[in-house]
């Protein structure tokens, strides 16, 4: 069954509304009938404020969708990650003891890794949707991703847990006085010692060599997990939708994001411009306008300029935009889809705002990679 | 003291918001009162060499005007410069920790990047002279990363402190530290947009910073847009007529106006939150309708601060 779920993943810097497209994406797919499962781990709370159902945690909490008197097939499951409680879990599944689970748990540089290494949040997101995909029985899973510039190490983190797990490299610190992998880069290993014992001091090498060393009992567990994690990152039912907004800044975060995408042969399915604004009419003309009001004659021309300027700055707004997006488009690769999401007139902050915009938004059968 | 009188502005808020922007804003008024101002980037974006239409060096300083320059310091490059201080060897640098395997391990050490960083920005502050041996800088203005990741950079001096305990690495960050948290040396700026989500997720920040809190100096809400000619009141005792009235694009016009009213409200009531939750000045920059900005934007965003900054 798992092979056939989905995966989107939504990208793009901070502050373009990735949190709500990606709600808004899985509700509409939900309503389409789908098993929808939303994934955020961006640490501000902003997910269960758009599905108004509260604090959400690491664990899945159904969103009402009856709400908006929907009644199919389809349900929705948002959650948030928490970090620590997801590698603490890994942990425990593949330490082959209890007693071996306790010793990495209560070792301070697991504690350090484990709460505040930026990225063992991206890392264990990665795992979270590895499990969802694998035995949430959804139809498709979509991943929220904490700002652009650190979703490179979202998508670098299980590489790089790989290679730090990797016991040819550990060994190293693990092992310093054996000289074969040192020797491999004509090094002393009295010479290395000296350098990180100097840069770190060396009761910090020592301790995290004692952590690598109690950790050595997983390696195996997390090295296979962590070449499955790449190998769903690259399979067919997985898109990666990058999220801008009309800014500059937001623009080139995306394409610097489409060029690691690229490096990294990742899948690619279309961007996403959040509260883009359209173009208004012409402002009416001052001979269509009644020439006098209920207003004193100087307050009746604020109000005539009110109404002539409000098309002006939107129209102001309006090229600008467009301006921003054609410059995303020509950036990107050809054909790439790109769908806009109007402004909103009001803050969003329940499920049927939510709903608004969903309908500015692909259906899941037009996502494919490109 | 004000504001721009410390050594040190860290400021931080929610993606989007416009950091950068505001962080050149207050750089170019610093730099207009005589003050020689540099602008760190940690992001990487390399943002402000864009704003002021000249090239980037990337870690190399780059004038942006007169009496401003900006760096990005990038994680890897701060630790390199970190490394070959303690050292004093670059090539014992280059065989230990540019191969394939040091690389993954660096990354490994929680908060190492964080806290290199922030040693730079120390650096900058502390110890970067001129040809006169004074002083390179007086002001070192920090656009640091989005709310989450810009606590917990803050953190970091402290964890490295914590997780390294005694040793090289410790006393660095105790300096840091020391500085980063004294109120006389260093303050915090929020930025924050005149909006629901933007506002709560600030008043939340505000929150998590504990101690640190004591250090917060201002709060700048940005994209602020102008009201309308006419008063919200006028407006509901003209529509009426107008909404009667027909011609070409008046009903769409009236639509916008109404809009344009319901913004300003959100954007009075926002800015009332934000006061009251953090009991500080907040300072409005306004909206200037398009996204491109150049220097004569960043001019104009710089007077608008200058009233609220300048006081003491």
């Amino acid at each position: 069954m798992s092979k056939h779920t989905r995966v989107v993943i939504c990208s793009g810097s901070g502050g373009v509304g990735k949190t709500t497209v990606s709600a808004a994406l899985a509700l509409r797919w939900a309503m389409e009938g789908r098993r929808v499962a939303v994934l955020t781990i961006d640490p501000a709370r902003r997910l269960a404020d758009s599905l108004s159902i509260g604090d959400i945690g690491n664990t899945a909490v159904r969103v009402p969708l009856e709400r908006l008197g929907g009644h199919g097939a389809g349900h929705l499951d948002a959650m948030m990650l928490d970090a620590k409680a997801t590698f603490d879990d890994l942990v425990r599944r593949f330490a082959p003891s209890d007693a071996a689970a306790s010793r990495i748990l209560e070792n301070r540089y697991y504690q350090f890794t484990s709460t505040r290494l930026g990225g063992s949040h991206e890392y264990m997101a990665m795992e979270r949707l590895y499990e969802l995909w694998h035995h949430g029985g959804y139809d498709v899973v979509v991943l929220d991703t904490p700002p652009t510039r650190h979703a490179l190490d979202f998508l670098r983190a299980p590489d790089r847990m790989a290679t730090l797990m990797d016991e040819g490299v550990l060994r190293w610190l693990v092992m310093p006085a054996t000289r074969s992998g040192w020797r491999a880069l004509e090094l002393g290993s009295e010479a290395v010692a000296k350098v990180l014992g100097k840069v770190l001091g060396k009761g910090t090498i020592a301790e995290i060599a004692e952590f690598f060393e109690v950790f050595r009992e997983l390696w195996d567990g997390f090295r296979s997990r962590s070449v499955e994690v790449q190998a769903l990152l690259r399979q067919p039912h997985t898109s990666f939708l990058l999220v801008s907004s009309p800014s500059p800044a937001a623009r080139a975060d995306a394409l610097y994001f489409l060029e690691r995408l690229g490096e990294q042969r990742l899948p690619f399915g279309g961007f996403v411009v959040n509260r883009t604004v359209p173009a208004p009419p012409p402002p009416p003309e001052r001979a269509h306008l009644p020439a006098t009001g209920p207003l004193p004659p100087d307050r009746w021309a604020a109000v005539l300029a009110s109404v002539e300027q409000a098309p002006r700055l939107r129209a102001r707004l309006a090229r600008d935009h467009d301006q921003a997006i054609d410059a995303l488009r020509a950036a990107g690769p050809p054909g790439a889809p790109c769908w806009r999401i109007p402004e909103q007139r009001a803050d969003l902050h329940d499920l049927a705002g939510l709903a608004a915009i969903t309908r500015h938004l692909p259906a899941l059968s037009e996502i494919h990679e490109l | 003291m004000p504001l721009l009188d410390h050594r040190i502005l860290v400021v931080t808020g929610k993606g989007g918001v416009g950091k950068s922007t505001v962080c050149a804003a207050l750089g170019l008024l610093a730099a207009r009162q005589g003050k020689r101002v540099v602008v760190t980037e940690t992001s990487g974006a390399q943002v402000l060499p864009g704003l002021f239409g000249v090239g980037s060096r990337g870690y190399e300083p780059v004038r942006l005007a007169p009496g401003l320059d900006t760096l990005s310091i990038t994680p890897l490059e701060a630790i390199e410069d970190y490394v070959v201080q303690q050292i004093k060897v670059r090539r014992l640098y280059e065989m230990v920790f540019r191969n394939r395997v040091m690389g993954p391990f660096i990354d490994g050490v929680p908060g190492l990047h964080d806290a290199v960083q922030l040693g730079k920005v120390w650096d900058c502050a502390v110890q970067a002279v001129d040809a006169a041996g004074r002083p390179r800088w007086d002001l070192v203005i920090v656009d640091a990363p989005a709310t989450g990741h810009g606590l917990t950079m803050l953190e970091a001096p402290r964890s490295m402190m914590e997780l390294t305990r005694a040793g090289p690495m410790y006393r660095g960050n105790e300096k840091v530290e020391t500085l980063l948290a004294d109120p006389r040396k260093t303050r915090l700026v929020l930025v924050c947009l005149p909006e629901e989500m933007p506002v709560a997720e600030t008043l939340d920040l505000h929150r998590r910073l504990g101690p640190r809190g004591q250090q917060l100096s201002l709060c700048v809400l940005n994209e602020v847009h102008p009201q309308p000619p006419a008063t919200a009141t006028e407006w509901a005792q003209a529509r009426p007529v107008l909404a009667a009235a027909d011609g070409p694009g008046l009903a769409e016009a009236v639509d916008l106006v109404d809009g344009w009213h319901e913004r300003v409200a959100r954007q009075d009531l926002a800015r009332d939150r934000l006061r009251r939750g953090i009991g500080l000045p907040v300072v409005d920059l306004p909206f200037l309708f398009h996204r491109n900005l150049g220097p004569a934007d960043l001019a104009r965003l710089a007077d608008a601060l200058q009233p609220t900054v300048s006081a003491p």
